[in-house]
């Protein structure tokens, strides 16, 4: 959505917010909220209720740790059923609450039992394809497989926004990493509503994997730009380091959103985003 | 002094029995009398001491050096330098005059000179008590240093403010603060995710489900549905179930180390943070340290401040709640809630820039609050909160070192003051609590500050009834104020105090920026102040009237467009103040003209007199004429008071009246029984009577009514009398005689009209112009007598009588006939109690019933 949305000067669209768990990350809803203000769209939340839960609930054997360590209890499909619509409505009043504060228009806070992943396939079908995802829990580091499927399985979404266990603010520098002359318009619309909400400066990574290439990519993005002053132009080239290092810089500029390009240099189609996401302090906004 | 309280104004009928008894119109050698020798009246001279203006020595009061402070209150004025050189915190001052007598200002003045005698005294802080916060301690600073700590701390914290957040988000921090994170989680994570990995290469997944973890068995990534998992055989079932019991022990075995580790982890955090923070708090207050190195208390605040402020480090890294949204700036230290602990709450301090000086304060509203100080509350959330800065101080805290002069009278009616104010005085300390803690009502949180010591002169003002009445009632009181500063409310007259005087009204004159009074003016000014203190041989200092009037006069020269303020201009004031003021004075003028309220001027009647009483009403007094009766008859020996019977009678009236029995008995009834039954009434009086001053008018009454000669009613009477007939001096003689010749000019002076006064009273007549012109005209005359003797023959122009060597009175006097009216009585007493005795009681009776003589 965002990339069209922003090209297109659209005023709509829905953000999805994603939930699994009775534990999303504060700073992944609140990065939904600004999502959603930024674009002025509405917001959804999805909360499913895994099927495989309730599998796990019908053996006779299944036991369930307490997040103490301290209880350990015999489960069962109706205590499962329970506490997962205890969660749903808990998190359906702080969505609601948020969205009140934030004024952004509350579509709706669904409920489905299903599979994770189709549940969000299912969503993002029936009402896209102005549809950001945003992912409620926490990216564990071990989930990066479960991040590429998502990328492969889920269309009618144009992005996502995910958190690592390390995201603390929304609020700094708004940076989009530019990889591309061809993002660039689209990503600086994107970055310049995200800055207009998180009260923070908007900066340009320029993401090579040369030299040569990061020169290039310099000039075309200085002659798109012209005398767009508000922006300032950061270089990185990605063989300075892991993107760990690029998490660490980042970081260091105390940025309240990162917004990248799925399946280039920073996110490969394939590749591992566990070290960026388990380094990153603020949200990743992917772009399709 | 003696005056009549009240009076209605209500017609009523009058007696005639009582009153109405015919003049014969026989003269006095027709009914065998003696005639009186003429008694001269007063001279003019003796009516009104007037004022020389030329003998003032200056044209207007522009060429006078004011006067400054009071004149003639010596002995006022020595009290109070006594007192305020008194070191011992019980001599305290209580100044003691009628109101408007400028006492205030005098001892304001007075006082004013002594502070430079003073030291300086010390600038008193609250601050924090870190380890007690409801006991805020109370810091004493040298003077003028106080703001110097309470801008030092501001400084402090927002140092604080900029370099904390720097430190903390700084590289150095970060990085150690990441290393200790990463220490511990890692060290979780990966105890989690090897059990993780050990779970899924068995083929057992773990879940997160609300409320914790839970495991299940596992093929190709997704949970085996249970009825497929019951198809297996059931040693493997079982060999799944043994995992992952194993499994769930080892993950419970991670999760409870999860709290030791993280309590580890924030101890280690905790002591990095205070590492960090000591550094800029150190800084940020060693500079104040050494600005207070001298001051040890100081720095024991300091030393707490710094412990404090490393301990709650998480204060100036958390968001300010109050910052501008619109400059997107902090808001200013001071009023940031967050930092209020660390701010200190002046309650005395001196302005370093100005050279100290010790205070003299007047707390005009001495309420407790304003007295002693407040603890203040905000409402929060619907609850009263306060804290150490919601201290307020007290007239105590700002008079302490100095001197705090108080209304007396406005601190007694203010609750729980005066209480507050003596334990002050006798702990010498300050210690602020809430009037309703005193009285065991304190219902929200409060504050209990530390107590500052107390050194302050209290000065009370007050009039001399408060005085004596505290003096009788509190037995503290005395204790406290041992120093009686008594201002007079006059001073003798003479040719200096009068210049003094002019100079007291030409201070009035620059005080209020007036326009200068001229010679004769000033004059008319210092008449009146004679008017006013009721004695011609004396003039009032109550400076607040002076000033009033010579601030009217300078209206009504402005009026007239003087630039110079003139006797007429005085005089107008005067007139207009009284007609301001007299409209009940016209309606009693009224009811006499019209004959409501019956009181003649001519003619001459038996039992019948003008007595004089003084209504007071407000600042305004004047006289009324008042008809006085006596009736007499055979008795056992008793005066009647009708106003005592009627309980409108005061208890010195009463007295009065008991004298004139005493009076009659010692000298007409020495050998027989004192045969009388008298009744005395103040005639168409309807309110209460009081005061001796008509004992001597009633007992005039009383002789006429027993000689049967009657009195001239173009006179009117005033004065008290004692048991050997000597005429004593009253009060108001003044209002006395012009009330009467008011009532004999509105129907016309006829030159027979007069007062009498006692001697006694003569030093005290200051008589209006007008009077003293109808005397000088021989229209009006006023009267000076010592004896009732002196004062009969007046009345009834007939010899009162001496007793001659035969033991009788002198015949045909006034005196002779008492006597043989009183003998008479007597014997017919006698005789109808022989026919009582007899058996002829009745009828005996009945015929001296009959007999009643008035």
């Amino acid at each position: 959505m965002i990339m069209h949305v922003a090209e297109a000067g659209e005023q709509r669209g829905r953000v999805v917010l994603h939930i699994t768990s009775g534990h999303p990350s504060d700073v992944a809803m609140e990065a939904a909220i600004r999502i959603a203000q930024a674009f002025h769209s509405e917001i959804e939340s999805l909360f499913v209720e895994d099927l495989q839960l309730y599998d796990m609930a019908s053996y006779p054997f299944a036991r369930e740790i307490s997040y103490t360590g301290a209880r350990s209890r015999v489960l069962s499909r109706d205590a499962i059923e329970r506490d997962l619509r205890l969660a749903a409505q808990a998190l359906r009043r702080r969505v609601e609450a948020l969205a009140l504060a934030a004024n952004v228009p509350l579509r709706g806070a669904r409920i489905v039992r299903d599979d994770p992943l189709q549940a969000l396939a299912k969503a993002c079908a029936e009402d896209g394809p102005w549809n950001v995802v945003a992912l409620a829990d926490v990216l564990a580091p071990g989930q990066g497989a479960r991040l590429c499927e998502l990328f492969a399985s889920v269309s009618g979404y144009t992005g996502l926004m995910l958190v690592g266990p390390k995201a603390r603010r929304t609020r700094g520098p708004v940076i989009a990493v530019i990889e591309s002359p061809d993002h660039l318009q689209p990503m600086l619309r994107a970055a310049e509503r995200m800055a207009g909400v998180t009260s923070g400066e908007v900066m340009l990574m320029l993401l090579s994997d040369s030299p040569s290439n990061g020169n290039w990519l310099d000039e075309q993005v200085r002659l798109a730009l012209g005398d767009h002053a508000k922006v300032r132009l950061l270089h990185y080239q990605i063989d300075h380091g892991a993107p760990a290092a690029l998490a660490e810089v980042i970081r260091r500029l105390q940025a309240g959103f990162l917004i990248g390009h799925f399946g280039g240099i920073l996110v490969p189609a394939h590749g591992d985003l566990r070290d960026l996401v388990a380094a990153l302090e603020c949200p990743l906004f992917l772009m399709r | 002094m003696a005056f009549w309280k009240s009076q209605s104004s209500k017609p009523a009928k009058s007696d005639q029995n009582a009153s109405a008894e015919p003049t014969k119109g026989a003269t006095a050698e027709a009914n065998g009398l003696a005639a009186a020798a003429t008694h001269t009246p007063l001279p003019i001279s003796e009516l009104r001491r007037a004022v020389d203006s030329a003998a003032l020595g200056f044209k207007t009061t522009s060429e006078l050096e004011p006067a400054r402070g009071l004149i003639g209150q010596d002995r006022a004025l020595k009290a109070i330098q006594f007192g305020a050189n008194m070191a011992s915190h019980d001599f305290n001052i209580f100044v003691l005059g009628p109101a408007a007598s400028g006492k205030t200002t005098a001892v304001h003045q007075h006082l004013e000179r002594k502070l430079k005698d003073l030291p300086t005294p010390p600038d008193w802080v609250y601050v924090n008590n870190f380890e007690t916060p409801n006991r805020p301690r109370a810091l004493k600073l040298p003077p003028g240093r106080a703001r110097g700590l309470v801008k030092g701390m501001i400084g402090a914290i927002d140092e604080l403010r900029n370099t904390l957040p720097a430190m903390f988000e700084g590289e150095d921090y970060q990085a150690r603060r990441r290393a200790i994170d990463e220490e511990f989680r890692s060290g979780q994570e990966q105890a989690f995710e090897s059990l993780n990995t050990k779970a899924n290469s068995q083929n057992i997944t773990i879940l997160r489900t609300p409320t914790g973890f839970a495991m299940a068995p596992m093929h190709e990534g997704k949970i085996v549905k249970p009825e497929v998992f019951n198809t297996l055989p059931e040693a493997m079932r079982k060999q799944i179930e043994q995992r992952i019991e194993a499994l769930q022990k080892e993950l419970a075995e991670i999760i409870e180390r999860m709290p030791k580790s993280d309590k580890q982890r924030r101890s280690k955090l905790s002591e990095l943070n205070e590492e960090i923070a000591s550094i800029a708090v150190h800084e940020a207050v060693d500079d104040l340290a050494s600005a207070f190195s001298d001051q040890p208390d100081v720095l024991t605040y300091l030393d707490a401040v710094g412990r404090d402020l490393i301990r709650n480090v998480g204060l100036f890294l958390a968001p300010s709640g109050e910052e501008n949204e619109i400059v997107k700036q902090p808001a200013d230290t001071a009023r940031d809630a967050r930092f209020r602990r660390y701010m200190v709450n002046p309650m005395v301090s001196h302005n370093g820039d100005e050279p100290p000086i010790a205070p003299l304060v007047e707390e005009l509203n001495p309420t407790y609050g304003n007295l002693i100080g407040r603890v203040e509350h905000i409402a929060q959330m619907g609850a009263l909160v306060t804290d150490f800065l919601l201290i307020k101080p007290g007239a105590l805290h700002k008079a302490n070192g100095g001197y705090l002069m108080i209304d007396a009278r406005k601190l007694l009616m203010s609750p729980f003051a005066w209480e507050a104010l003596k334990r002050s005085i006798k702990a010498q300390e300050i210690r602020i609590e809430q009037p309703s803690e005193m009285a065991g009502l304190m219902a929200t949180q409060s504050l209990d500050p530390e107590p500052i010591p107390f050194e302050t002169k209290v000065v009370l003002l007050g009039d001399r009834e408060l005085y004596y009445l505290l003096a009788a009632a509190d037995p503290d009181f005395s204790r406290f104020f041992k120093v009686q500063a008594d201002f007079d409310d006059s001073i003798n007259r003479s040719t200096e105090n009068d210049q003094a005087y002019a100079r007291l009204i030409a201070s009035i004159v620059m005080e209020h920026k007036l326009k200068p009074l001229d010679a004769p003016a000033v004059a008319r000014v210092i008449e009146e102040g004679a008017r006013l203190a009721s004695d011609r041989e004396k003039l009032s200092i109550e400076i607040g009237r002076i000033a009033d009037l010579v601030r009217e006069a300078d209206y009504w020269a402005a009026q007239a467009g003087r630039s110079t303020t003139t006797r007429a201009d005085v005089a107008q004031a005067i007139d207009e103040q009284i007609q301001r003021s007299d409209r009940l004075r016209d309606r009693s003028q009224e009811t006499i003209e019209r004959q409501i309220v019956l009181v003649d001027t001519t003619g001459a009647k038996v039992g019948q007199i003008n007595g004089l009483a003084v209504l007071q009403l407000g600042d305004f007094s004047f006289g009324r004429p008042s008809r006085i009766t006596a009736r007499v008859r055979m008795g056992s020996g008793r005066v009647t008071d009708i106003e005592r019977e009627a309980n409108l009678g005061g208890a010195l009236h009463t007295k009065g009246v008991m004298i004139l029995w005493g009076f009659l008995a010692g000298r007409y009834a020495l050998d027989v029984p004192l045969a009388l039954a008298a009744t005395l009434v103040f005639e168409q009086s309807y309110g209460g009577v009081d005061g001796d001053s008509a004992s001597s008018t009633e007992l005039y009454a009383l002789l006429s009514a027993l000689s049967e000669v009657p009195i001239k009613q173009s006179f009117a009477v005033t004065g008290s009398v004692n048991q050997w007939g000597e005429v004593q001096a009253i009060g108001g003689v003044n209002e006395k005689i012009e009330g009467f010749f008011d009532v004999c000019k509105a129907r016309g002076l006829n030159g027979e009209q007069g007062v009498l006064i006692p001697r006694a009273n003569v030093q005290h007549l200051m008589l209006r112009e007008d009077v003293v012109e109808a005397v000088k005209a021989g229209k009006f005359a006023i009267h000076a007598v010592d004896t009732i003797d002196q004062g009969i023959e007046i009345l009834t122009g007939i010899k009162a009588g001496t007793r001659e060597d035969d033991g009788q009175f002198e015949d045909g006097s006034i005196n002779r006939r008492v006597e043989e009216k009183l003998r008479s009585f007597a014997e017919r007493g006698r005789a109808f109690a022989r026919r009582s005795e007899s058996g002829d009681g009745d009828s005996a009776a009945g015929s001296e019933n009959g007999k009643t003589s008035s």
